[in-house]
């Protein structure tokens, strides 16, 4: 570098005054350093003198553990989860026809190793922990003190997974003969937002529940495409109220859209205790007559990072996009948006009618660089805005797999300006797309900020679903805003829980409160919320009565509980308030009288319970719920019911009756 | 006290006995090694992301892989080096993962330099300077850095960053014509 200027401007960097380093922060970091030459001393010390005869015997679990002991910032459940899915994985593999499509295609990833068995992969997996530190010390401590780890669980992050992902395409394709260990691991990367389960409570202190209604369907379809693929998903994916509401069900619907609602309640014996009962909730939207047709104006806003470029998302959120144009009509407008790679408006507003051109738009994009498309999303909310169709949709449909880097890279400014958008009639609706990227939190922060709604697509059917069979409910809002407020009568229910909408739960006070965002339901969406309570004096009770001031319970036998729902109409701010009681009328005495729906619905949050490792419920069987499921199956015309039941098979082969759910670290051993 | 890449040769000495008996398992002399070094790490971390809290962050990142990571520290290249391109990784790690900081980086970067302002000339203008040169393609930033705040050869900052001289100097001119506007 030969310059001859006498000042060289970037001589000014040196001697740079730098504060001197914090006492406290000194000291904290070295005892760290200390702490992690230790835990690694411990580990590496048997493992070195059992190099020279053979490594294959050494454990994992003791590299693993002494992991967790050294960096207590990673999740504890993550590894034992991982560990768990080796075992099983290799069970699953060779018990069942359930093999992935597309494992095959990322093996090659880790070609380097031969096909030995596991316990040889064992020993590379501890052997260059070392090394891999050095070169990539990134891989488990990653942002270790940022922040983000606290707020979100990332799945299981072996490094090997990332690589596989993105090096598959362009190995060969190996011979097909899987070495039961060479299955991808668990995908990494995906992160979810923790979140604690409902608490039970007694009616006597909190006779009063408050949620607002959630019509997002991703975490059934995350769960199910790795139950597919062999893999129980992390407890935090699992949202059991997203899992109810996947599947339709048959409610009488309202009859104007003045009144959108109509509650349909019923009251039957809990299938996983026979002490305590469930009290169902179901609720479905107004569908406006065939005739209508509101004018739409979608703003597609497409990902076209480097990571999309894998079979299930790009090229499947094409087709996808290909079927939702084709129920389009005259009075829609379509344009198109593309960040990060290939930036910029691909499509200004066209009519729906001019598919060939729109088509021909979505075809061209393509997956490549990591550029940041800087202004995504003001792009296209500025094309939203251009096409503004008074009386009808508004909406931007993103898309992405996981990076959500469309301009506004401040999580909390975006999530400002997609609220800002909204209150001016642009709604914001999201679509997640393969895995091992996937930041649902984010995801659902932003949808349900921008009143609209998050799915993942994990398939074209899964498209064909969102996209053409719940069209309506995906893009025609029929009421926003909608809360539920349960009060129970503590004469009759002692104690009551509420089975999922953990991440949706309201304040008392929030219900009466319009300024308190909540829920929108689209046309036709069906809801369904599930209690479970305890009826005074059944035995059922977990919580002990208390000793002082308890007061007698008053007000009659009559009324178990009294519904309040709150729904504003999609252009209206004020809310309009729903009541209704439920009486010993909506009571049945026996589970095989209620309606093939809530039997099905019941088998649905069993299973979303068992899966989660809930404290309740976990002591109903497999094959308990897969009977009950099968029982409420219905007519299922669209097969998905029929398709729960494989996966309520399938999880019960990738985690046994026998054994519970290895308890995540605590022991740091196998669990079988 | 600090120790840099230009120390006497009887720290590199004490440095290379230290790393060895650490590697074979004292704790002591791994506890000497990481306080001889806290200073320069901290140091270098406070130059790449100009805040204290992400120096602190850092450092600490830093602590805790050497600790892991020791054992796999060959003595092909200085220690010193090895540590830079721990320290270097670690910055690039933080800053990959977590964006969302930015907001709190760019608030800290209109005070951070300027916090040594009446020591320095033209205050305003470094301000300015560093906040550009932070801002530049990783390895831009870590070549003009290495260079110029760190004051190596571009050999020794070949070796850290694990790339060939004529690309550290590639990498300067790069740097050196994207900042052209301000120099």
């Amino acid at each position: 570098m030969s310059n001859d200027m006498q000042h060289d401007p970037l001589n000014r960097l040196k001697g740079a005054g730098v504060p001197d380093p914090r006492a406290a922060a000194k000291q904290r970091a070295l005892a760290a350093g200390m702490a992690a030459f230790e835990a690694t001393r411990k580990k590496s010390s048997p493992a070195t003198q059992g190099n020279h005869w053979g490594q294959r015997l050494t454990s994992i679990i003791t590299s693993w553990k002494g992991k967790t002991i050294m960096d207590m910032r990673l999740p504890i459940g993550t590894a034992a989860v991982a560990l768990l899915l080796l075992p099983l994985g290799y069970q699953l593999y060779s018990t069942t026809s359930m093999t992935p499509a597309d494992t095959a295609k990322q093996q090659p990833a880790m070609v380097e190793a031969p096909p030995v068995e596991p316990a040889a992969t064992a020993e590379r997996a501890e052997a260059p922990v070392a090394d891999m530190a050095v070169s990539a010390p990134a891989a488990p401590m990653t942002g270790g003190n940022t922040g983000i780890v606290t707020r979100q669980m990332s799945v299981g992050s072996p490094p090997a997974a990332a690589m596989a992902e993105s090096d598959a395409l362009y190995r060969p394709a190996p011979p097909p003969m899987p070495s039961p260990v060479m299955l991808p691991a668990e995908p990494g990367g995906d992160a979810f937002a923790s979140f604690d389960e409902q608490r039970l409570k007694a009616v006597a202190e909190e006779p009063v529940s408050t949620f607002s209604i959630d019509v997002d369907t991703a975490s059934y379809s995350y769960a199910r495409r790795l139950l597919e693929d062999g893999y129980l998903p992390a407890p935090d994916a699992v949202r059991i109220e997203e899992m109810i509401n996947y599947f339709p069900y048959d409610y009488p619907a309202a009859e104007s859209a003045a009144v959108p609602f109509r509650p349909t309640m019923a009251v039957y014996p809990t299938p996983w205790n026979e002490k305590t009962q469930l009290l169902q909730i179901g609720i479905k939207g107004y569908v406006p007559p065939a005739g209508e047709d509101k004018p739409a104006n979608l703003v597609f806003l497409i990902d076209t990072s480097g990571s999309m470029n894998e079979p299930d998302k790009l090229p499947l959120l094409k087709r996808a996009f290909g079927l939702l144009i084709g129920q389009l009509s005259a009075n829609d407008t379509v344009s198109i948006v593309a960040y990060a790679g290939s930036a910029g408006v691909v499509l200004e507003p066209t009519a729906a009618t001019d598919k060939a051109s729109i088509l021909a738009a979505l075809d061209q994009l393509a997956a490549g660089g990591s550029t940041a498309g800087a202004e995504g999303i003001t792009l296209a909310y500025r094309l939203a805005e251009q096409a503004k169709v008074a009386d009808g949709t508004n909406r931007v449909i993103l898309a992405t797999d996981g990076d959500f880097n469309v301009g506004i890279s401040d999580p909390d400014a975006l999530e400002d300006f997609i609220r800002i958008k909204r209150d001016s009639g642009i709604t914001l609706s999201v679509l997640g797309f393969g895995r091992g990227n996937l930041d649902d939190a984010t995801m659902q922060a932003l949808a349900q900020n921008g009143n609209g709604n998050a799915s993942y697509i994990s398939s074209f059917r899964e498209a064909q679903k969102v996209l053409v069979e719940e069209m309506g409910g995906t893009l025609d809002m029929i009421a926003k805003d909608v809360k539920i407020q349960v009060e129970f009568n503590p004469a009759v229910v002692s104690e009551y829980r509420l089975i999922g909408y953990e991440t949706r739960a309201l304040n008392r006070e929030d219900f009466n409160n319009d300024a308190v965002d909540a829920g929108d339901v689209g046309a036709g969406h069906t809801v369904t919320a599930i209690y479970e309570i305890t009826p005074v004096g059944s035995g059922g009770e977990l919580i002990d009565p208390l000793r002082y001031g308890t007061q007698a319970a008053t007000g009659s036998g009559e009324e178990i509980a009294f519904l309040k729902m709150r729904y504003k109409l999609p252009e209206s701010d004020v809310s309009q308030l729903i009541e209704q009681k439920v009486t010993a009328d909506a009571v049945y005495g026996d589970i095989a009288d209620v309606s093939d729906d809530m039997r099905f619905a019941a088998a649905v949050a069993a299973f979303g319970q068992k899966l989660r490792g809930s404290h309740y419920g976990t002591a109903m069987g497999w094959d308990a719920i897969e009977a009950l499921a099968r029982s409420g199956k219905g007519s299922d015309e669209s097969g998905y019911r029929a398709e729960f039941i494989q996966l309520v098979r399938a999880a019960s082969l990738l985690q046994p009756d026998t054994g519970s759910r290895c308890d995540a670290g605590a022991s740091g051993e196998v669990c079988e | 006290m600090g120790l840099t890449a230009a120390a006497p040769i009887e720290a590199h000495a004490v440095t290379r006995a230290l790393v060895v008996r650490a590697q074979n398992g004292d704790a002591e002399a791994f506890a000497e090694l990481l306080a001889d070094h806290y200073d320069m790490i901290h140091r270098t971390a406070w130059k790449w992301c100009g805040n204290r809290a992400d120096a602190e962050d850092v450092a600490q990142d830093v602590c805790v892989k050497l600790g892991s990571a020791l054992a796999g520290f060959d003595g092909r290249s200085a220690f010193s080096s090895w540590v830079y391109r721990i320290t270097l990784n670690a910055v690039r790690d933080m800053q990959r993962a977590g964006r969302r900081r930015g907001k709190y980086a760019d608030a800290y970067a209109e005070i951070s330099p300027g916090e040594q302002a009446p020591e320095q000339e033209a205050a305003a203008t470094s301000g300015q300077l560093w906040q550009a040169v932070r801002q530049l393609p990783e390895k831009q930033r870590d070549a003009v850095l290495l260079v110029y705040a760190e004051e190596l050869s571009h050999a020794a900052a070949a070796e850290i960053m694990g790339i060939r001289e004529a690309t550290v100097s590639f990498h300067v001119h790069e740097a050196r014509k994207t900042l052209r506007g301000l120099l």
